[in-house]
């Protein structure tokens, strides 16, 4: 079979996936609903794989293929057909996309199998890996929006997958308005680049930019990447379109897995690389999307200190890990962006699937304040934690360690003002350490909570009735809140396999990628970005590679040792340093008061604007002054009034057309 | 088989109903509507697109002094919008059948009129005939929501006065319009009055004339859609309307309105239409900022989608005013995809407040999905592409006039694009607020009921089917969309030469 025939099976599998479970939900029991959507995943991955081996047969300059099934908008000047573009780098996030959401389904079948939304929860999983998809294999303009949006959609029917919680569809509608934003920034973004390009197809536009198409038009070309970049800021949960991702944190853990791993938020990472030609043609666009990445990646790192939530902690965590990709893909460092994106997928996947185990043991509470000492009843889930914490806080040999060091390096080398940039990132390295491992040691350490001692003795907790972690409501364990069950990796065969192997990924695929060693990734995306003019000719010097590696080295394992001192050795440091810097911890609180500017400055105004329009324009402009107005006109010319009352509009009406009528044709023809 | 036996169907049947009384006519109703449907289809499978000028004409002449004739036809411009319109009417025969009706032989027989009145006037191509066939729509619909109307007498007497009125005085503009058209035009070219849409096409008038008429037809067109800011009728006249009444009113009568722009003021005004296009432009754009914020902070939710409706027929008014193929393209298909989602709408909103003791109120509803999850998921589907959720052909029409708008004036790209996000709130919080949350205590929530189901499975198929493939309706109109603005876009280029050369002096 040819490569693209692999490329739409890869689409086709998860998509069939959702009809069948999606029709078929009642007859489906709780097992078949999760085995199909599991063995759909796994049947694209294998394609997958498939599309991996057969792109590598390919001439090296030929590994650009485009596949179009039909003309789904083809007028005027648009020329939307349904194709996939497979390239490296689109097999690259397929790979990683779908090796990493069959994990995530497997992991979901034990920890959904109580859900009475079981079902449901798997056709939506199938599709938003499906959106995902579409997304990145999309080969115009056209169909990457669509793919775009499903992904906003998939994920606001898994925010909100609990939808008779009020917390969970009001996160799942604000993530969703979010991307729409976003949504609409793609949109007028294309607008500007069809314009000149005159094509929605990417390689055709790539064509058009290297041929001089915005020669005369550069504003055009930096007015739509920076318009895309409010589509990849949005996706990726980027300043100061972020706040929809904490609150994502309401559906399921695996779903939050899912988002923060394989899916959704990476897409403005592949959006940014994926248009590399037009963003180095804009060089100021690229600018402002790694200034967004750096700012991002130290206000998420802060706001992380102090979050006492485990699910939010490792949420910040990922926007600000995002914002290094970011950070990176728009600074030139593209396969480094890819590889840190691959390694990120599966350390992030590991820790909110660890998480969700402790979730499990806790009966759903999510409180680092409850949590503590699981170190010994969880052994599984603890060596999962460590690993992905190591991952996550760049210490060597794990596999987050290289990936961000090369994108450092990089944009290090890029000298000038990215100096600053460079530095920015290694604070934030530093950040990751304390907060990390802040987590960790919260949750594992110190004496044993009562879930924890409970565990010990082989029970897992249950709380006397079901309660809605975010509020505290009392609720019941139908369809449309959590089931009864809670479930924790110790004890669940495939959470135990989903686990191990992502640990088993976050801990040697760096080894895809070290320096002076091997250079598999960069290798593998050559072609993909064989055009770039940043990619070829920026290359850190070895003192620069090897000083980057030492000073992460010694930032993280100096945080790690903080958080050790702070929550370990000396357990009133925190609460110490608390009450000497209130202002600054009441800041971080409150997240840099982010939701409350944009209510200020959105939310509110437009509300206003609501009730003003309900409450005075309809009532005295539209109705009283036009309506009335003109009823009153039409009335007083005659008696209709109480013939109205009497029913007798009917005749009048009629009356009225046809007199209206005939004196006004017999007058004008009268006249001419 | 002539396109007469089509639009005069409905009606023929609609008094055979009438006669044969209570018993017959529903049924007899639902049948003469199916077949009516299959006629249409036949009448676009049939069709060809890509071929200049009308198709299937009938040309006769009606009142030859006056240069009146019964002109029918049919070309890329209205043959989606007679399928639609067919369509539609279908659905709501069957929807009507589901219930029970007073005076039954009465309701189906002005249903039919309607049903005539609107098929006719997507198909005449004279314009007093456009004009007669616009004012027969009227005509049922004060029947309809006098005696078959929601609320109490009061309400709907108030609701049928305001729609009456408004859309009379609307009709008269336009009449008189018309008129002054054809005998201006025999005036000023020194012929033979007649009032064929093509022949007055060939003959423009001056432009002092151009622009007073242009003035009456855009004022009965933006009352019948309702635009901003002429829609006052809506709130109380929606509120009113049976929901089979309502439903082909808000998902064919208004685009015969959005229709009349493109086949009469466009190629017969085209002076006056780019003079005034920013003024309509700035309606249009009144109309979806306008209308999205009343649907967001609207407590009623037929309310909700009456209001989305107004934003909606602004995006199609703005696509239309770009002036250019891709805006004109976007426009006839979203006038397509509007009216497909706007009908399961408003049925679905009778499912809800049968649910809710009879209560439209949004805060009477809630929680369904939990019993109901057939009917949350064609709820969720048809909101996704109300919406505009790319994926759906709404997205593609969206686009299309996006991006006409955009390379026209863009800046009124930028503002209408704050509709799209509007959308998303308005629809999410209707779908969330009647669907999800905490089962409301007044609410008694079971599942769609087979029957229902059949009206609302089609149109969500449909909706579908056209999001899949968006393409079938672009390629029947885009030759027929090239010529209407072809006209237009000739003046546009003339006002920008002469404005640069203008700016050379």
């Amino acid at each position: 079979m040819s490569t693209t025939t692999w490329g739409w099976l890869v689409l086709a599998f998860p998509l069939a996936g959702t009809i069948l479970i999606g029709l078929g939900h009642k007859r489906l029991g709780r097992g078949p609903a999760g085995a199909i959507g599991t063995a759909a995943i796994l049947l694209a991955f294998l394609s997958a794989v498939a599309a991996l081996v057969s792109l590598q047969d390919h001439e090296r300059e030929h590994r650009q293929l485009v596949s179009s099934l039909w003309d789904y908008a083809v007028t005027g000047s648009i020329d939307a057909r349904l194709a996939i573009l497979v390239d490296p780098l689109s097999v690259f996030m397929m790979l990683v996309i779908t090796g990493v959401s069959t994990l995530i389904h497997l992991y979901s079948t034990s920890y959904m199998k109580s859900d009475r939304g079981n079902a449901r929860y798997f056709a939506y999983l199938n599709f938003f890996v499906f959106s995902m998809l579409v997304l990145v294999l999309a080969a115009n303009f056209f169909l990457l929006i669509v793919g775009w949006a499903f992904v906003g959609a998939a994920s606001y029917l898994l925010i909100s997958f609990w939808y008779r919680r009020e917390t969970a569809t009001k996160a799942g509608i604000k993530a969703f308005v979010i991307n729409v934003v976003g949504d609409v920034g793609l949109v007028l973004g294309t607008f500007f680049i069809l314009r000149h390009s005159g094509t929605l197809d990417f390689l055709g536009t790539f064509r058009a930019v290297e041929e001089g198409a915005f020669a005369s038009h550069n504003g055009a070309l930096v007015a739509g990447c920076l318009l895309l970049l409010v589509g990849a800021f949005a996706k990726s949960a980027q300043i100061p379109f972020h706040t929809w991702l904490p609150d994502a944190m309401e559906g399921p853990t695996p779903v939050s897995s899912l988002i923060h791993a394989a899916t959704m938020v990476t897409a403005g990472v592949y959006l940014i690389s994926r248009m590399h030609p037009l963003f180095e043609h804009a060089p100021a666009a690229a600018d402002v999307g790694a200034i967004v990445g750096c700012v991002t990646l130290l206000v998420a790192g802060t706001i992380a200190l102090v979050q006492t939530d485990i699910k939010r902690v490792i949420a910040y965590s990922t926007m600000s890990q995002i914002g290094y990709m970011i950070m990176g893909v728009s600074a030139g460092a593209y396969a480094a962006g890819m590889f840190h994106l691959l390694t990120h997928a599966f350390f992030k996947a590991l820790l909110f699937m660890a998480a969700g185990s402790i979730i499990g043991a806790m009966a759903g509470a999510q409180s680092l304040d409850k949590m503590s000492g699981f170190k010994r009843s969880m052994p599984f889930t603890f060596g999962c934690f460590v690993v992905g914490g190591l991952a996550l806080s760049g210490v060597p040999p794990f596999s987050g360690f290289f990936s961000k060091d090369e994108i450092l390096a990089y944009v290090g080398a890029r000298g000038d003002w990215y100096v600053v940039l460079y530095i920015a990132g290694y604070v934030g390295a530093f950040l990751t350490g304390i907060y990390t491992w802040r987590m960790i040691f919260r949750a594992f350490f110190n004496r044993p909570s009562p879930e924890a001692v409970e565990l010990e003795h082989g029970h897992i907790a249950h709380a006397e009735f079901p309660t809605n972690p975010a509020n505290g409501e009392r609720e019941d364990t139908e369809v449309g809140f959590p089931g009864p069950e809670h479930v924790v990796a110790e004890r669940e065969i495939p959470m135990k396999v989903a686990m191990g192997l992502l640990a088993l990924g976050a801990t040697i695929l760096g080894a895809l990628q070290i320096p002076f060693v091997s250079h598999v990734i960069e290798s593998f995306l050559e072609p993909s970005f064989e055009d770039s003019t940043l990619y070829s000719s920026i290359h850190p010097s070895d003192g620069l590679v090897w000083f980057g590696m030492i000073l992460g080295t010694v930032l993280a394992l100096v945080g790690i040792a903080i958080a050790h001192f702070i929550w370990v050795r000396k357990p009133g440091t925190s609460a110490a340093i608390q009450a000497r810097f209130k202002a600054v911890h009441t800041f971080l609180w409150h997240k840099w008061y982010f939701d409350e500017l944009i209510d200020f400055l959105i939310v509110r105004p437009w509300s206003a604007l609501g009730t003003f329009c309900r409450t005075w324009f309809e009532t005295v402009i539209a109705e009283g002054l036009l309506i009335g107005g003109t009823t009153g006109v039409v009335k007083a010319g005659s008696q209709a009034v109480r013939t109205l009352q009497t029913g007798f509009l009917r005749y009048y009406a009629a009356l009225l057309l046809l007199g209206g009528a005939g004196v006004v044709l017999y007058f004008l023809i009268q006249s001419s | 088989m002539t396109l007469s036996i089509l639009i005069w169907l409905p009606l023929v049947v609609a008094v055979l109903g009438a006669i044969l009384g209570a018993k017959v006519a529903p049924k007899l109703s639902l049948v003469g509507s199916l077949v009516t449907l299959g006629i249409a289809i036949s009448f676009v499978v049939r069709f060809k697109s890509g071929e200049d000028g009308l198709q299937f004409v009938t040309d006769t002449s009606w009142i030859s002094t006056l240069g009146i004739s019964y002109k029918l036809g049919v070309d890329g411009l209205n043959v989606l919008l007679l399928l639609l319109a067919a369509f539609l009417f279908a659905l709501v025969f069957v929807y009507a059948n589901l219930r029970e009706w007073e005076r039954p032989g009465l309701f189906y027989f002005w249903l039919g009129v309607a049903q005539t009145a609107v098929l006719g006037a997507f198909v005449a191509q004279d314009l007093i005939l456009f004009v007669a066939f616009f004012d027969l729509m009227l005509i049922p619909f004060y029947f309809l929501t006098g005696i078959w109307g929601n609320g109490t007498r009061e309400e709907r007497v108030r609701g049928t006065q305001k729609l009456v009125i408004y859309t009379l005085v609307g009709s008269l503009l336009m009449l008189v319009a018309a008129i002054a058209t054809g005998v201006l035009t025999a005036e000023q070219h020194d012929t033979r009055l007649n009032f064929a849409i093509s022949a007055l096409q060939e003959l423009p008038l001056s432009k002092g004339s151009q622009e007073w008429i242009f003035l009456c037809f855009a004022a009965a067109f933006l009352v019948k859609m309702p635009a901003f800011p002429l829609h006052g009728w809506l709130p109380d006249g929606y509120k009113a309307m049976p929901l089979p009444a309502l439903g082909v009113f808000s998902g064919v009568l208004s685009k015969v309105a959005a229709y009349g722009f493109l086949r009469i003021v466009l190629p017969v005004f085209p002076d006056a239409s780019v003079h005034f296009q920013e003024l309509l432009l700035l309606i249009a754009l009144g109309s979806i900022l306008y209308g999205s914020v009343m649907a967001f902070s609207a407590q009623n939710v037929r309310l909700v989608v009456a209001f989305s409706s107004v934003a909606q027929m602004g995006f199609i008014t703005l696509g239309i005013f770009a002036l250019n193929e891709d805006g004109a393209q976007g426009a006839l298909l979203q006038m397509v995809n509007h009216g497909l989602v706007t009908v399961p709408l408003f049925f679905i909103v009778g499912l809800l407040a049968a649910r809710a003791g009879g209560s439209e109120e949004i805060k009477d509803l809630g929680g369904i999905a939990f019993r109901a999850p057939v009917l949350a998921t064609l709820f969720l589907i048809v909101s996704l592409a109300t919406l505009a959720m790319p994926g759906s052909a709404n997205f593609a029409g969206e686009f299309l006039i996006l991006l006409g708008v955009f390379n026209a004036k863009a800046a009124f790209a930028f503002f209408a694009s704050i509709g799209v996000a509007l959308a998303a709130v308005y629809m999410l919080r209707a779908f969330i607020k009647s669907m999800h949350n905490r089962v409301n205590p007044s609410v008694d929530s079971r599942e769609i009921s087979f029957s229902d189901l059949g009206v609302l499975l089609p149109s969500v198929v449909v909706i579908l089917a056209l999001a899949l493939y968006p393409q079938f309706g672009l390629k029947k109109s885009e030759q027929t969309t090239k010529q209407t603005v072809a006209q237009v876009q000739a003046k546009t280029g003339q006002l920008t030469a002469d404005k640069t050369s203008e700016e050379q002096r």
